[in-house]
This record gives C-alpha cells, structure tokens and sequence, in this order.
C-alpha cells in the first residue's frame, strides 16, 4: 500500500466518517483529527516537491482495453496539501461551537460535514491522474462533490448551485469534446500517445484542443467569459464551505489547464500557435483572458455590499493572475502564477473564515449593517487585517511575492499592457478590501453590536494558524518556491533559482528578510516613539471631531453604503452587466430552440414523428 | 518679506546658563518648527489663508501646514467673528486638540467683536472663554500680518513663552464660568478637562470651582459605547 492509497483511504474513511456521525456536533474535533491524519499522509510525500519518484497509486483499472492509472507528482502534491490544508482548516473551524450554532439554526451539519469531506477526497483522485479518462473521471467527481457542498446551504444556495451545475455540464462537455479529439489523433487515451503526436498536429487541431480544454477547465476557473457562477455559489455557501471553495475548488481548473496545456501540448506548443492576422500567440491569448479576469471581476467586487460575496468575487480575479503567470511561462512568471494559488489559498481561507465568524456573533455580512468591531473582536480583526494585506498584494505578506514575481516577468517580458491590467487589478483589490475592513471592523460601533464577543477558540485557532502562514510564506517565500521549481521542472518550464527571501537577479531581485525587516524596523522607530511619548489618553468615540459638530449615539456618522461615491461616479456607467446580457441571450436562445424543438415533435402530429424516428432507426440498425 | 520687520529676539529675557535647559529648548525648537494648525473659518479672515499658506507667502516653509482634525493640530486659528453658536463648536474642538496647543485670534472681531459689537449673537472678547495666545488684529490681516504673527508664535514657542494653554487648565472654572454665562447651565462638552488636568500636572486652586461643580451636577455621560479593547 503506498502512501497515495493510505491518502484516498483516509478521506474516504473521513467521508464515511461524516455521513455516519457527522449530525452530532461533538463529531467535530474527530472528524477535524481525520483531516489532520490526511494532512500528515500529504506530508510524508513531501520529497516529491524535492525532486523524489512519482508515488503510484496501487488501483489501476482497464476499461475497454484503455488503462486509468492514478499517481502523485510534484505537482499534483503542490495542489494536494493546499487542499489538505484548507480542508484541515476549514473542518477546524466548523468542529466546535460554529457547527453547533449551525445545527441550532436548522442547518443539516450532517450534510455539510459530509460535503465537505467528499471535496477533498475526490480531489485527491484528480490530482493524481495520469491520462484523459481518469482526469475526467476525476473532474466529474469533484464538479458533483462541490455541488453537493454548494447545496448544503439550501436557500438561495440552490439557485447558484444549479447555475454551476449547468456551467460545470458545459465544461465537462468541452473537455470530453477534447479527449474525442485527442482519441481520434491517437487512439489512445494516454497523454504521452498525444504528447507524441504534438509536432505533427495542424493549427487547426492544436487550436481545437486549446480552445476546448481552456474553456472546458476555463469553466471551473471562472475565467472570463464564464465566471458569472462562481461568486455566488460560493458566498452563499455556509462559512466553511466557502471557505474551503473559495481557498482550492476553482483552482482545480488551473491544476488540469497545467496539466494538458502546459504538460501535455507543451508551453512551446501554445508560443508557436499563433492567431493568424494578430500580433498574438496561444498562450499571449491566455493571458490577456487573464487580464480580463483579473480586471472585470476585481471591480464587481469593489461594488458588493455583502462581504462574502466581495470575497468571493475577488476569488475570481485572483484566479486571474494566476493563469496570467502561468501563461505567461518563463521561470518568474510562472513561479509566480503557482504560488499565487498557494497563497490565494491561505488569505482566502482565512477572509472567509472571518467574515463567517462576523456573521456568526452579528448575524450578518451586509457591510451596510456593520462598523466598530475591533473593539469587540480583535483577534477577528488581525485575521481579516493580515488576509487583506495578503489579497492587495502589499508587503509583508505572502500575496506580494507572487504578485511581485508576475509583475516582473511582464516588464522582462516587454508586457506594458498586461502590466497595466496587473497594476489596475491590484488597485481595485486594494480599493474594496479597504472598503471590506472599514465597512465591518473600523468606524461607529452600533448599538445592537454592543455586547458582542470575540468568536470562541475553535473557529479562532484556524484562522490565527492561516494567517501565520500568510505571513511566514511572505518573510520567507523561498520555502513555497522551492517546491515550485520541482513543478517547473515537472512541467517543462523555465525553472527558477529562489532564495529563501525571493530570488536573487542581477537587475535587482526580491528579497523578503529585508523588505520585512525594514518594515519592521520603520514600526519598531514608530512603536518608540509611542513608548516614550506621553501618557494616552482614551477617549469616547463620540468624542470626536466632525466639524465642531455635537454628535450623539443616536445619529450615525460611519458612512459605509456607497462607499466610493466618488469613484463609481466614474466608472459607475461601465458596469452594464455584458456578460450577464451574455449569458442571458444564450440562455434565451437555448430555450428558443428547445421551444422550437418541443413545437416539431410534440405539438405537430408527436405520433407520426415518433413513428418515423422508429423506422429510421430501425432502417439503420438494419443496415 | 525682507521689508517685514519680524522682531522675535530681544523682546525677551536673556537666559542665564545656556545649558540649563538644552533638552527643553531643543524639544521647544522642533515643536516650533513643525505646527500643525486647524483653521476654524469662522468670518472674513479666513480668505487671506490661502494665499498665506500658498505659493505666494508660503507658510510651510516655515513648518507650518493645516491639518484636518484637532487631534493631530497644535494651533487653532479663529479667523473672524464667533457668534454664540459657532463658539460652543471652537470650545469642543479647542478641548479636543491635545496640549500643547496654542489659540490665535485673527481679525479684529476675536480682539472686541469688531464690526459685530452691537451684535446680540456675536461673543465679543475671544479671551474670555479660551486662552488666547496671539492676536492678529486687522480688518482682515494680510496674509504679511499672518506670517508676521505665525513666527511671533514660533518665537513664543521658542522661548517657553506660549504657555497659556496651561493657563486653561489652571483656572478652568473661570473659563467655564463665562462659557455657562453665554451658553447657559447645561452647557457642556464631551471633554474631562479636570481629567486631563489632572494628567498634565496642571490641576490647581484655580481649576475647580462653583462652576465646575455646576458641570459636575448637569454632566450627562457620553452613551453608549466605549473604544476600549476588550
């Protein structure tokens, strides 16, 4: 039994777990011990992000004579212990008083405890597969798991959940189209057999396999066009759920884009193909989808008033920078790309979890009804601080480095324009999650808030642990970057040369220890200065200046609904919901032709249409 | 501004040992150089500011440059008239800046009511309910005279000699006796002045009175919520 056996069994063993017990809430920290013990299974295949063997899994079935083998790489482990560990954390947080709230407040935790664990349990199935049927295989599974989980919620949830059941159908369309494609070339549904026959491939096919494999993954990605899904299925996901969704699930997408794109077809395959009558190549086209991504959604973000759903927006748009890096392809682009998803993982996780635990002691995340936390939650406070810092992508936290790699590799590259899209995505991030601190921690505490408490330890030691490692991974980023040149390696790419603290390079490099330590040393000259200065005095909230104004509890001066006024006065007219009309118009003609359909055969004489797809058909069994 | 005669040396006492109070005097030369003032625009005076502080006169190139809030601010310009209503809103945001702090009058209506004397509504002696420093009489000042008595303040702050916001804490019940005399009984602000004169050192004989004692029975608390963390 390998350690990728000992790794499905436990999660299966965790889901069945979850079905038998999970409805009682003292299930919890048992079930949380499950995760850890798949974590630690993660663990101990560590040395395949240094450069150790393959780690095989001992099933492999042969259906129709075509074989499905299953084995962990480098980068299926890079993928595997961020679900491992978002799963850890996210069943965490809900294994004590969270889970016990929930079930008080009518929700089946049986459910969602079995949800849960069945998304990383059938993840670890994709992320070890080695040819087109057991990626498909594996891809349905986790499409239906997170499903499952999207479900849990009930409500409105639904609603969302089937918009991605249909997306999730559309994709898994277009990758079978792909692999129909792939079998016809060869016969085979191995990805070494089309790897083989890359060279000999015309434009016209190569381009039919990228388009259908990106916009088959692309799906789950978000990528624009098709991210309209994404944001509310997983804001109205129960708190951890969306927790763990927003941290791995969409990144899934990512995982089998590298691992047919970039494994497979190759990077030098998508930089020959280029788009005929355009200065632009394959993976050019990918990135400027990126861009798009990156942009569009980052600025539905900054117009949400609920904060899971402004969270769950800028997921998308992380999911942006990512594909942009990785497109992009040379040695810092795509380390870049690849420890972004890591650290989008950790910051992600950790917002999500406290906003839910907002919304556990208020009841609430509409960033309307909120204001003056801190005083009441502080440790909540840091959490969603240094997550924020991680998401903008400012020092010293983990979400710079990859930001900083990205940015980097488009000027070397000579990308001004994606460059801009980066800088302006950045921007807008910054933008609304100031708008997501301010509106819920800083400001007038209301009086209904007022003997609100800081969330229990079981939901407060996950997110305090996340955001240790947001900050750890961004002092010393060389620790994620060293399993990435394995991956690099892995995947054909130019691979990097990091350092502890970043990389080194003649032309200037990145090197974390000294950008934190001189942070600190600038809040180490200002924490002196406060020191010996003189005696604080506290004084009253509402002793404060507002023009000279008199204020009173009663009137509120914490101005959080149409936050940035000034700023949407601008670009408030862009917002024209295209890509709703979009979908909308496919919907529309979907059901015109469905209608047109129904009209033919059910309307007009079904009976002798009936009869005559009858005969027809017998006609060709016949023959 | 060379033809400006700005005489801030000799008007004072020369001191004895110079190395007395070489810590003092150094700390009192940064604070002189770096002022924050809060503007509050009260009447006519304020239009002769901007050019003060712009290219023109350029007052920041003495260090000096406005401020948004009085917590962060070290001088309180009261650039007109004060009627009764905008005094109270000077009194809290006066007791909101921390000390030391330094009020400047400007115009001649903060000196007796200028313009405005027979006015019901108009407080006429700025003095009366705040410690004034500086006035910059003129109807309105230039913006020379302002600069002119921006750096008469440094000299003040320089030499130790802008002390008058001590002057608040240690006859406190006289101050608050002229603002109930304007403003009635129940007049109070947000502001624990005997506190903090209690924090400065600053409490004396002075500081509490008849008039205190009147705050202290008509004082309503601030509800309902404290910044504390918990």
């Amino acid at each position: 039994m390998t350690l990728l056996d000992g790794l499905w069994l436990a999660s299966a063993l965790t889901a069945l777990a979850a079905g038998l017990f999970g409805r009682s809430p003292s299930a919890g920290p048992w079930l949380t011990a499950l995760y850890g013990v798949q974590f630690l299974l993660v663990a101990f295949m560590g040395p395949l992000a240094y450069g150790a063997d393959p780690v095989p899994a001992s099933p492999a079935f042969s259906v129709l004579g075509y074989g499905l083998s299953w084995q962990f790489t480098a980068l299926s482990w890079f993928f595997a212990v961020i679900t491992a560990g978002a799963a850890l954390a996210a069943a965490w947080f809900m294994s004590g008083a969270w889970g016990r709230h929930y079930a008080e407040q009518g929700g089946d935790l049986r459910l969602l405890q079995l949800a849960l664990a069945l998304n990383p349990s059938t993840m670890y199935v994709l992320l070890a597969s080695r040819d087109f049927l057991s990626l498909f295989v594996g891809w349905e599974l986790v499409s239906w798991a997170s499903f499952v989980l999207m479900l849990a919620a009930g409500g409105v949830g639904v609603r969302w959940a089937l918009r991605y059941l249909v997306y999730a159908i559309g994709g898994a369309m277009a990758v079978m189209a792909a692999m129909v494609l792939s079998h016809a070339l060869t016969g085979s549904f191995e990805f070494g057999a089309l790897a083989a026959v890359v060279p000999d491939l015309s434009a016209g096919t190569l381009w039919s396999l990228v388009i259908l494999l990106s916009g088959g993954f692309g799906v789950k990605m978000g990528l624009l066009p098709f991210h309209l899904w994404q944001a509310g299925a997983y804001a109205e996901t129960p708190g951890p759920g969306s927790a763990f969704l927003g941290a791995i699930s969409s990144r899934m997408g990512l995982y089998a884009m590298l691992l047919t794109l970039f494994g497979v077809l190759g990077l030098g395959t998508l930089k020959a193909l280029s788009i005929p009558w355009t200065p632009l190549e394959a993976h050019e086209l990918l990135a400027w989808i990126a861009a798009f991504t990156i942009v569009l959604p980052t600025f539905t973000a900054l117009k949400q008033n609920d904060a899971r759903w402004l969270l769950a927006w800028h997921g998308i748009g992380q999911g942006g920078y990512m594909l942009m890096g990785v497109a992009m392809g040379d040695a810092l682009a795509s380390a870049g790309g690849l420890m972004h998803v890591f650290n989008h993982a950790t910051y992600q996780a950790a917002l999500f979890m406290a906003v839910t635990a907002v919304v556990y002691r208020t009841g609430t995340a509409d960033l309307n009804k909120l204001g003056g936390l801190v005083t009441r939650m502080p440790l909540t406070f840091l959490v969603l601080l240094v997550g924020i810092i991680g998401l903008a992508g400012l020092p010293p936290m983990n979400g710079f480095v990859s930001k900083w790699l990205i940015y980097r590799a488009l000027i070397d590259d000579g990308q001004p324009l994606l460059f801009v899209a980066a800088v302006v995505g950045t921007l807008g991030t910054i933008v609304s999650v100031y708008k997501l601190l301010h509106n819920i921690f800083l400001g007038q505490l209301r009086v209904e808030h007022e003997s609100v408490r800081e969330v229990p330890g079981s939901m407060l030691a996950p997110m305090l642990a996340l955001s240790l490692i947001v900050f750890v991974t961004g002092l010393a980023p060389g620790l994620v970057l060293d399993w990435l040149t394995t991956v690099q390696r892995e995947l054909g790419l130019a691979v990097l040369a990091p350092t502890l603290g970043g990389v080194e390079r003649p032309d200037g490099g990145l090197d974390m220890l000294w950008v934190v330590g001189i942070l600190f040393a600038g809040f180490g000259v200002g924490a002196l200065i406060f020191l010996a200065g003189g005696r604080a005095r506290t004084v009253h909230q509402l002793d404060n200046y507002a023009g000279g104004h008199f204020l009173t509890a009663e009137v509120r001066y914490h101005y959080s609904d149409n936050f940035y006024a000034g700023l949407m006065h601008r670009i408030g007219p862009w917002y024209r919901g295209s890509f709703q009309w979009l979908q909308d118009s496919v919907v529309a003609a979907t059901d015109l032709l469905a209608q047109a359909a129904a009209g033919v055969y059910r309307v007009v004489q079904p009976a002798a249409w009936l009869l005559g797809v009858t005969v027809l058909a017998l006609w060709w069994v016949a023959a | 501004m060379k033809e400006l005669p700005v005489r801030t040396e000799g008007a004072f006492a020369k001191r004895t040992n110079p190395l007395a109070h070489v810590f003092d005097e150094f700390v009192r030369f940064c604070r002189s150089h770096s002022l924050f003032m809060l503007h509050y625009c009260t009447g006519c005076g304020a239009i002769e500011l901007p050019p003060a502080m712009t290219s023109r006169f350029d007052m920041e190139r003495l260090g000096i440059q406005p401020m948004v809030t009085p917590r962060q601010a070290d001088i309180l310009l009261v650039t007109g008239y004060v009627s009764v209503k905008t005094l109270k809103r000077i009194i809290l945001t006066y007791e909101q800046m921390p000390a030391p702090k330094y009020v400047i009058g400007i115009c001649s209506c903060t000196v007796n009511g200028g313009m405005y004397w027979q006015s019901y509504a108009t407080a006429k002696v700025l003095a009366d309910y705040l410690p004034v420093d500086l006035y910059i009489a003129g109807c309105m000042p230039r913006p020379e005279a302002v600069v002119s008595g921006m750096r008469k303040l440094m000299g003040l702050i320089k030499t130790g000699k802008a002390e008058s916001w001590k002057d608040y804490y240690r006859r406190y019940d006289h101050y608050l006796g002229n603002q109930q005399a304007l403003f009635g009984e129940r007049w109070q602000t947000p502001t624990d002045v005997l506190g903090e004169a209690q924090q400065y050192g600053l409490h004396g004989p002075e500081t509490e009175g008849e008039h205190t004692a009147l705050l202290q029975q008509v004082q309503q608390p601030l509800i309902p919520h404290r910044m504390r963390l918990k």
